[in-house]
């Protein structure tokens, strides 16, 4: 019975802590729209900041957290005046989700850069000694957790729900062309959410220091399970949010109790998948439902890029030739290697530039797929000395289960919903990938893994690994360019503006989507094996959940929707560090900023950039007859004229 | 006596406690350009959404040659020659002009996207074909020179326009047309109403839910009145300009 009741006590505790990110989440949802995955980031930014001025520098309890509070609500601001606040009117809700992503890995990387990749805790404000009651141990942190939650819990009701800033906030939710012409400054109201979410962030930060150890990417951490308490209680939410977390928290930590902390993860992200299943609004469901005949306003600037005529065939046997010889115009080891790397990972991408770039559908778990190819082959290979060309088959076989069983989930579901089914079932990957220590090695990773052979011949060397790697990619690419020039590729388009009218055209819609997302799954699992057959070991950080994140930051940078861009975003990436050597501790904080940057400012990515330069260069002349568009213009339909 | 194209009997929808369509019924011959009118809010729009199936209908029967079509998916529908564009003119943001016509004629691609992908020579052929129809359509229509424009530089009538090419690519038995001139000039809705009287005269039924009435009444061969829900009035366009329960729906009850 005491144990049950210190369960509980950890879980309130715990969950307190999702309620409080969960309330972040729901602030700058209700405001803007958007679902900030920065928030976790927050957290931990509060909490090493406190670290720097109570332990570092000595300062008394009370004026370090309000520093670390002020400094965090500060960062916020600052952050949220330079990148959310102008990229909100520019992108598309996903787009914007998969910036705040990019937020994200920024903030990761600055902490990484200023207090490095080792643990923190804190002193508990109060001491050591817990306090009895009756028989039971509570840690006097959980009291002081306890009561700042609450207090910052009642503080936000009272700000949305009495005060006239409050009203203000709620009326940019409900609609914003109708603040601004109230008068109502939109983008002020904008930042003021971001940064207030960031500041109760960091405020819930700082108080759960103490019980919690914190790295630089613990802040994924928060978000991840902030952003599932605030999908079961209902996005926008504030009494959803609040009952999500504690219901996540005391799931998480029974779960953790009576079963196995291995599988804790595990259990709340089935429960997150359950819950969607059955309510794919979440249990408070906020807002009306609209009309569909009318769109929402869409927000896809996207310039079509094109190469003309024969241009097409000259471009592409230059760029065979080009990847022939790039082993010898880049000689040395480790530029080889990292070629071989760039090549693999971009197998996934391409997957992930189908699934995403083309059909719309923000994945943030893509790597789930890698992780399935490469542990069935390398332990197919390993433990029952299968051949890794049937390996990485059965991989692919397993994968495309996998990923129409999470179909029978995503495929009801959109925007949001989609991104974070899709950020859960790349976590239950990874919870699967740590704890099945038996068959996968758990966190220390699988050894030993042969590498790639096809009927004897086997891929030992890395050049070897290279032409292999750039023959899979020619015949890949070939293909999805001959299928995105027929209906199969105008129809994955046309799903990712306006399934609707799509479907009004006689596009079946989940048929498409469906096959957007097999075919993602099915090359981020030939990547997966490939990479493992390639480093002959395999751990679950190679293919985790980060890299998902690593992977759209890479197909962003390269240019969304173009198959051929986004291996230039890949190869940025890895060969950057590669060649220089010390940006290795820069590259999280690169990786955000890349991302933040191309949404901001290259929304075509450096492919588009690319081809708007060679199309400056090479401008052709407009057809003849090509008098611009005039509107009005009568006689211009030359069907049965009227006389 | 000719095929009866559209047949809706006793239809009802409400939204709340709002009755949207209220014991609507209605038929369109083959071959007929029939337009729907009524004020703001009578019911015009939730009409063709019932048709498609946007939104449930609470009660009633819509047949399609005979076939009821009630229930069915929006795919169905369209496979069965129904067609219709929107309100606002959903032209597909990130494609050309030519790739949205493309779009239209989705269902009658018929090689298999493995074919497409593999570049076998029957699979491009039918492209060639596909995009040859689709530029003889922007022709038809003066779009041909901004065939590679993306299509949302467009102006609003170039838009309008194309996305009656891109339903037509579908090869429609019956377009619905939602309020095709809103937004147009007086010149690009003279030009719309050429289009409209081509697209009837090569056989395919129009049905027309329309505010301008210049456009109304040059091009329709029938016109259905509808005001808060219910069908009021139907008959040539000249017998609704005279017909006084029109008159009461527009401007109101003379007391």
């Amino acid at each position: 019975m005491n144990l049950a009741i210190q369960i509980a006590i950890g879980g309130l505790l715990q969950g307190a802590v999702f309620a409080v990110i969960a309330l972040g989440f729901s602030l700058v949802f209700r405001v803007t729209g958007v679902i900030n995955l920065a928030q976790g980031a927050f957290c931990v930014l509060g909490a090493l900041l406190m670290y720097t001025f109570q332990v570092a520098l000595g300062w008394p309890v009370l004026a370090a957290a309000l520093a670390a509070s002020l400094g965090t609500g500060i960062f916020g601001l600052a952050l949220g005046a330079a990148t959310f606040v102008p990229a909100l009117p520019r992108l598309p809700p996903s787009s914007m989700l998969v910036m705040t992503a990019g937020l994200l890995t920024l903030i990761e990387g600055l902490l990484l850069v200023f207090w490095s990749s080792q643990p923190y805790a804190l002193p508990p404000f109060s001491g050591e000694a817990p306090v009895l009651i009756g028989e039971i141990r509570v840690p006097t942190q959980g009291f002081w957790i306890a009561g700042i939650a609450a207090s910052i819990i009642a503080a936000l009701l009272f700000l949305i729900q009495r005060t006239n800033l409050g009203m203000a906030l709620r009326a940019c939710a409900e609609n914003r062309m109708a603040a601004r012409l109230m008068g109502i400054d939109v983008p002020r109201m904008t930042l003021l959410s971001f940064g207030l979410a960031a500041l109760i962030a960091g405020i819930s930060g700082i108080a759960v220091a103490p019980i919690t150890s914190l790295e630089f990417d613990t802040g994924r951490f928060f978000t991840n399970f902030g952003f599932i308490s605030v999908a079961i209680g209902g996005m926008g939410s504030f009494l959803g949010s609040v009952f999500g977390g504690l219901f996540l928290g005391v799931a998480e930590q029974v779960a953790a109790g009576y079963v196995s902390s291995l599988f804790a993860n595990a259990l709340a992200l089935a429960l997150l998948l359950a819950v969607l299943l059955w309510r794919p609004n979440g249990l408070f469901p906020v807002g009306p439902a609209r009309r569909t005949d009318v769109r929402d306003e869409q927000r896809v600037y996207r310039a079509i890029l094109r190469i003309e005529g024969k241009g097409g065939l000259v471009f592409g046997i230059f760029a065979v030739a080009l990847l022939l010889a790039l082993p010898w115009l880049l000689p040395g080891r480790s530029i080889l290697n990292s070629l071989v790397i760039t090549g693999i990972l971009y197998i996934a991408v391409l997957g992930l530039d189908v699934l995403m770039g083309l059909a719309g559908q923000v994945s943030l778990g893509q790597a789930g797929f890698m992780a399935i190819g490469g542990y069935t082959a390398s332990i197919l290979a390993v433990t029952y000395g299968v051949s890794p060309l049937l390996g990485t088959l059965a991989g692919m076989a397993l994968s495309l289960v996998s990923a129409l069983a999470l179909s029978s989930v995503t495929l009801r579901l959109r925007g949001h919903y989609l991104a974070l089914a899709t950020l859960a079932f790349g976590l239950l990957v990874d919870s699967l990938t740590v704890g099945m220590t038996d068959t996968t090695g758990g966190p220390s990773g699988l050894a030993g893994i042969p590498s790639f052979a096809v009927s004897g011949f086997i891929f030992s060397s890395p050049l070897s690994m290279y032409y292999l790697v750039a023959g899979i990619i020619v015949v890949l690419v070939l293909l999805l360019l001959g299928g995105m020039r027929s209906s199969f590729g105008r129809a994955l388009k046309t799903v990712r503006t306006d399934p609707i009218a799509a479907a009004a055209l006689g596009v079946n819609v989940v048929r498409i989507k469906l096959a957007a997302v097999l075919i993602s799954a099915a090359l981020g699992s030939l990547s997966g094996s490939l990479y493992a057959f390639y480093f002959h070991f395999l751990s679950p950080e190679m293919v985790g959940t980060p890299r998902s994140f690593e992977m759209i930051a890479m197909l962003v940078a390269g240019g969304e929707g173009t198959l051929i861009g986004p291996i230039l975003g890949v190869a940025l990436l890895t060969l950057l560090p590669t060649v220089f050597q010390p940006f290795a501790l820069y590259k999280t904080f690169a990786e955000g900023a890349l991302l933040v940057i191309c949404f901001l400012w290259l929304r075509d990515g450096m492919f588009g950039a690319l081809a708007a330069l060679v199309t400056r260069i090479f401008r052709r002349k407009p057809p003849p007859g090509a008098v611009p568009y005039l509107a009005g213009e009568t006689g211009k339909i030359k069907g049965r004229a009227h006389d | 006596m000719t095929e009866t194209a559209l047949e809706i009997k006793n239809l009802w929808k409400s939204f709340g406690g709002v009755k949207a369509i209220s014991d609507v019924s209605l038929s369109v011959p083959q071959g007929s350009l029939t337009a729907v009118i009524g004020p703001n809010g009578a019911g015009k729009t939730t009409l063709f959404n019932l048709v498609t199936n946007l939104y449930p209908a609470d009660e009633g029967e819509v047949k399609f040659y005979g076939e009821s079509i009630l229930g069915l998916g929006p795919g169905e529908i369209a496979a069965r020659g129904l067609i219709r564009t929107f309100q606002t003119a959903r032209i597909f943001p990130g494609m050309s002009a030519l790739e949205n016509a493309l779009a239209g004629a989705h269902m009658h691609a018929k090689s298999a996207a493995w074919r497409q992908m593999l570049w076998l020579p029957g699979a491009r052929r039918e492209e060639r074909a596909l995009a040859a129809k689709a530029d003889a359509l922007l022709e038809l229509v003066g779009l041909e020179p901004f065939r590679n424009m993306a299509a949302t530089d467009l102006p609003m009538g170039g838009q309008k326009l194309l996305e009656v090419v891109r339903a037509l690519m579908a090869g429609p038995r019956l377009l619905l047309l939602d309020e095709p001139a809103a937004g147009l000039n007086d010149a690009e809705t003279a030009d719309l109403a050429e289009l409209l009287r081509a697209v009837r005269d090569s056989g395919i039924t129009v049905i027309v839910v329309e505010h301008n009435m210049s456009l109304v009444m040059g091009v329709a061969d029938r016109v259905i009145v509808l005001d808060a829900g219910k069908s009021v009035a139907a008959g040539t366009p000249r017998e609704m300009q005279r017909d006084k329960r029109v008159i009461a729906a527009y401007v109101g009850e003379e007391a």
